[in-house]
C-alpha cells in the first residue's frame, strides 16, 4: 500500500516506462498544489465530495477479482476480454483489436492524460499515480463484429485506483467497446478512471459503460472522445451504482461531418448521487450531435445533469440537441438538470429539452382507465420511460439486464412503500 | 332489457363551479345512446366523472349493470367493464400498445392466447398493425389516435363504452369506419354512450336515443328527429324552442378593489 505523498510516489512509478515516469512527476507537483474538492466549486455544485486522499492508499498487489456479475452473462459474444483490478491490468485477451499495456509502450506515442490537470485534484491524481493502462488499437478499415469487454473492478478496502483505458479507432475502422465497472460488496474505495477515445477520419466507435459499483464505492470518471472528419461516435452510459458516481464527459467534434450520439440512463436509490457533467464541443463544420439522458431518483438519492453544447465560431451548419428527463419518485429524491448552450456561430440548429418531475397523473389515469392497477400502471410507465434509452444503447445484448435491474429497483421500492 | 348504465341525479362541480346539474341517464344493454351538446356543456366532464378521474366534487349515483361505480377506483371501474374512449388520448412514452393491451387484458382476466388473438384480429381491422410495437399514441395523427381508442375497445370488450367525441378530428372515411365498427360491436352485452357536438356521425350509426345536454343538464330526449332538428336549427334553435336563456357567465361580480388584490404585479 502506498500513501498519496511524494515520498511514496517513487513506488508508484517504479514499473512504468521513463516517459510516463516524468509525466507522473510533473503531475505530482500539480496534485500537491491543489485542494480536494469541497463541493463549493462550480464544477462540484450540488455534490458533497468528502473523500480525502489522506485516508486512501494505492494498491501494489491487486485483490482477488470478483466473481461473474449480472451484466456480462447475457452478452452472447465478445471479441476480447480485459480485466483491470484495483487499477492494475491483470488479463488481456483479444481476437480483433490489438491491445497493449503501459509497460509495452517504450516511447511517448500519445498524450496520456486527456483531462487538463491544473485545476482538478482528481485528474491530477490520475496523472500522478496512474501506473498501468490499456491501449486498444483498431487499425484502419478493421471491423470489430463483437465488443471488446473491459471489466474494471475495485476490491481492496480504502484503495484509490486509476484505471486508464485508451481506444484509438483508425480510418474507416469500426470498433465496439464495453466497460463494466464493479466493486466488492460493502467496500469503501475510490476509483478515478480515465477513458480516452480517439476516432480518426471515417472511423466509427460504439462505446458503452455500465457503472454498477457497490453503494459504498466512489467513482469519478473522466471520459473524452475526439472525432475526426466524418467520424461517428455512439456512447451509451448506464449509471446504477456507487455512493457517488460521477461522469465527466467531453466530446469534441473536430472533423467536418463528424457526428456523435450520447444516450444514457441512471437510477439512484438510497443515498446515491449520480452526477453527469457533459460538454459537447463542435468545432468542425457540418457536425451533428445528440444527447439523450433519462434518469430516476428514489429515496434520498440525487442526480445531477449539466450539459453544455458548445458551438465554436467557425462550426457552420452544426446540428445539435440535448434532452434530459428526470423522474423524482420520492419526497426526498432530487434531480438537478441544467442544460446549457454556448453558440458562437450563427448558422446552426441547436436545442435542448429538460424536465424534472413525478410520474404524470394523466399517464397514470389513462393506463388505469384500461383496468391496470395503479401499481401496475406505475411499473409500466417506469419501464416505458427507460425503454426509449434502452432501445438506443450502442452495444447490443445488454438490454435485458439493464432493464431488469432498473425495474427491480422500482418494484422493490414500490413494495416497500418508498414510492411517493 | 337490463340496464347497462344508470346515472341518477348527478351533480358535479370543479372548484365550486357547477358543471353538471341533476343529470340522469339510463342506457340498456344492446343500445347506443348519443349525448349531444354544444362546446362547454359538460359532456367530457360527464365521461371523466364516470371513469373516475380525480379533482371533481361529485353528488348523485352511477352504476354499471347494477354495480355502484363511485365507490370504486379508476382501474376497478375499468375491470368492471367501463371503457372511455378519450377525446384527447394521452401519449405514453415508451409503453408499447401491444404490451399495454396484453397487461390490460390480463388484469381483466382475459386469457393470454385469447388476448393475443384479439389484438391480431382487431389491429388488422383498424389498421393498427404498424402501431402495435410503438409507444401508445406516440406520434399518431388525431384520426389514428381515435382508431387506436376503438381498437382498444374492441380488444377489451367493455360492458359500457363512453365514446367522447370519437368523431372529432376524423375525416369522412374515418368517421364512417369508426361508426360502422361501433354498430358492429352492438351486442346484448354492451351499452354505448356516444358523445358528440356534431350530428354528422349520426348519419352512419343509428342511436336508439338522443339526449341533448345544455349547461350541464339534459334538456331534451328523443329519437333521430332530434338530431334532424339540431342539424337544421342548431343548439340556438333548441334553446328558443325550450325557452332556455343563454347565460353569459363572466364569473362572480368583481368589486373595483379586487382588481388591485388580484393583479399579478410580480409578473
Amino acid at each position: 500500500m502506498t500513501a498519496f505523498d511524494a515520498a511514496n510516489h517513487a513506488n508508484s512509478k517504479s514499473n512504468v516506462p521513463s516517459w510516463r515516469a516524468s509525466q507522473m512527476d510533473s503531475a505530482l507537483e500539480v496534485f500537491e498544489s491543489l485542494d480536494e474538492p469541497t463541493g463549493s466549486e462550480e464544477d462540484w455544485r450540488y455534490v458533497d465530495y468528502d473523500l480525502p486522499f489522506a485516508g486512501l492508499a494505492q494498491i501494489e498487489d491487486p485483490g482477488e477479482p470478483l466473481s461473474d456479475g449480472p451484466f456480462l452473462a447475457s452478452l452472447t459474444n465478445n471479441s476480447g476480454h480485459v480485466l483491470i483490478v484495483d487499477g492494475q491490468v491483470l488479463e488481456v485477451n483479444s481476437s480483433s483489436a490489438s491491445i497493449s499495456t503501459l509497460r509495452d509502450l517504450e516511447s511517448d506515442e500519445r498524450e496520456f492524460s486527456v483531462v487538463a490537470v491544473d485545476h482538478n485534484k482528481l485528474a491530477a491524481a490520475h496523472g500522478a499515480f496512474a501506473n498501468d493502462a490499456v491501449f486498444v488499437d483498431v487499425v484502419s478499415n478493421q471491423v470489430m463484429d463483437a465488443p471488446l469487454v473491459i471489466e474494471v473492478q475495485g476490491v481492496t478496502p480504502g484503495s484509490a485506483s486509476f484505471p486508464h483505458i485508451s481506444v484509438a479507432v483508425g480510418e474507416n475502422a469500426e470498433a465496439q467497446v464495453l466497460v463494466v465497472y464493479r466493486s466488492a460488496d460493502g467496500v469503501e474505495l475510490l476509483m478515478v478512471p480515465e477513458i480516452d477515445l480517439q476516432v480518426v477520419d471515417g472511423g466509427r466507435l460504439r462505446f458503452m459503460s455500465v457503472q454498477n459499483l457497490d453503494h459504498a464505492a466512489t467513482n469519478v470518471v473522466h471520459e473524452r472522445m475526439t472525432l475526426g472528419r466524418d467520424a461517428t461516435g455512439r456512447l451509451g452510459e448506464v449509471g446504477l451504482g456507487a455512493k457517488l458516481g460521477r461522469l465527466d464527459l467531453g466530446v469534441s467534434l473536430e472533423g467536418d461531418g463528424a457526428s456523435s450520439e450520447l444516450v444514457g440512463l441512471y437510477f439512484g436509490e438510497g443515498s446515491q448521487t449520480l452526477d453527469y457533467r457533459i460538454v459537447i464541443n463542435h468545432s468542425g463544420r457540418n457536425t451533428s450531435s445528440d444527447v439523450f439522458l433519462k434518469g430516476a431518483v428514489e429515496d434520498d438519492a440525487q442526480s445531477v445533469f449539466t450539459g453544455l453544447l458548445r458551438i465554436e465560431k467557425d462550426a457552420r451548419r452544426t446540428s445539435t440537441f440535448e434532452t434530459n428527463r428526470n423522474l423524482v419518485l420520492s419526497e426526498n429524491g432530487k434531480a438537478h438538470s441544467v442544460p446549457n448552450l454556448e453558440i458562437l456561430c450563427d448558422d446552426v440548429i441547436c436545442g435542448h429539452a429538460s424536465s424534472v418531475g413525478p410520474l404524470q397523473d394523466d399517464d397514470l389515469y389513462y393506463l388505469q382507465s384500461r383496468g391496470l392497477s395503479k401499481e401496475r400502471s406505475e411499473r409500466l410507465l417506469i419501464k416505458g420511460f427507460f425503454q426509449e434509452v434502452i432501445d438506443r444503447l450502442p452495444i447490443e445484448g445488454l438490454e435485458a439486464p439493464v432493464s431488469e435491474e432498473v425495474f427491480r429497483r422500482f418494484v422493490q421500492a414500490q413494495k416497500e412503500g418508498r414510492v411517493a | 332489457m337490463s340496464t347497462a348504465l344508470l346515472v341518477s341525479d348527478l351533480s358535479v362541480a370543479i372548484d365550486n363551479k357547477q358543471i353538471l346539474d341533476g343529470f340522469s341517464l339510463e342506457v340498456p344493454f344492446g343500445e347506443i345512446h348519443a349525448i349531444m351538446g354544444p362546446n362547454g356543456s359538460g359532456k367530457s366532464t360527464f365521461c371523466h366523472v364516470l371513469t373516475g378521474k380525480s379533482g371533481y366534487q361529485v353528488r348523485g349515483s352511477a352504476s354499471l349493470a347494477g354495480d355502484d361505480l363511485f365507490s370504486l377506483d379508476v382501474d376497478e371501474r375499468a375491470r368492471l367493464g367501463l371503457l372511455l374512449s378519450f377525446q384527447y388520448p394521452t401519449q405514453v412514452a415508451g409503453v408499447r400498445l401491444r404490451e399495454f393491451m396484453m397487461e390490460a387484458a390480463e388484469e381483466k382476466g382475459i386469457d393470454a392466447a385469447e388476448a393475443a388473438a384479439r389484438i391480431e384480429t382487431e389491429s388488422e381491422r383498424f389498421g393498427m398493425v404498424p402501431f402495435l410495437d410503438r409507444s401508445v399514441n406516440g406520434d399518431l395523427s388525431g384520426g389514428e389516435k381515435k382508431r387506436s381508442e376503438i381498437f382498444q375497445m374492441a380488444v377489451l370488450r367493455p360492458k359500457v363504452a363512453l365514446l367522447d367525441e370519437v368523431d372529432s378530428g376524423l375525416d369522412i372515411d374515418a368517421v364512417k369506419q369508426v361508426s360502422e365498427a361501433v354498430e358492429e360491436m352492438r351486442s346484448p352485452e354492451l351499452g354505448v354512450v356516444m358523445i358528440t357536438h356534431y350530428s354528422r356521425i349520426l348519419r352512419y350509426l343509428s342511436p336508439d336515443r338522443i339526449h341533448v345536454m345544455i349547461d350541464g343538464r339534459i334538456v331534451d330526449r328523443g329519437g333521430s328527429e332530434l338530431a334532424d332538428e339540431l342539424e337544421s336549427d342548431g343548439y340556438e334553435g333548441l334553446r328558443k324552442r325550450l325557452g332556455i336563456e343563454k347565460v353569459v357567465d363572466d364569473g362572480p361580480m368583481r368589486k373595483p378593489a379586487d382588481f388591485f388584490t388580484d393583479t399579478p404585479f410580480d409578473v
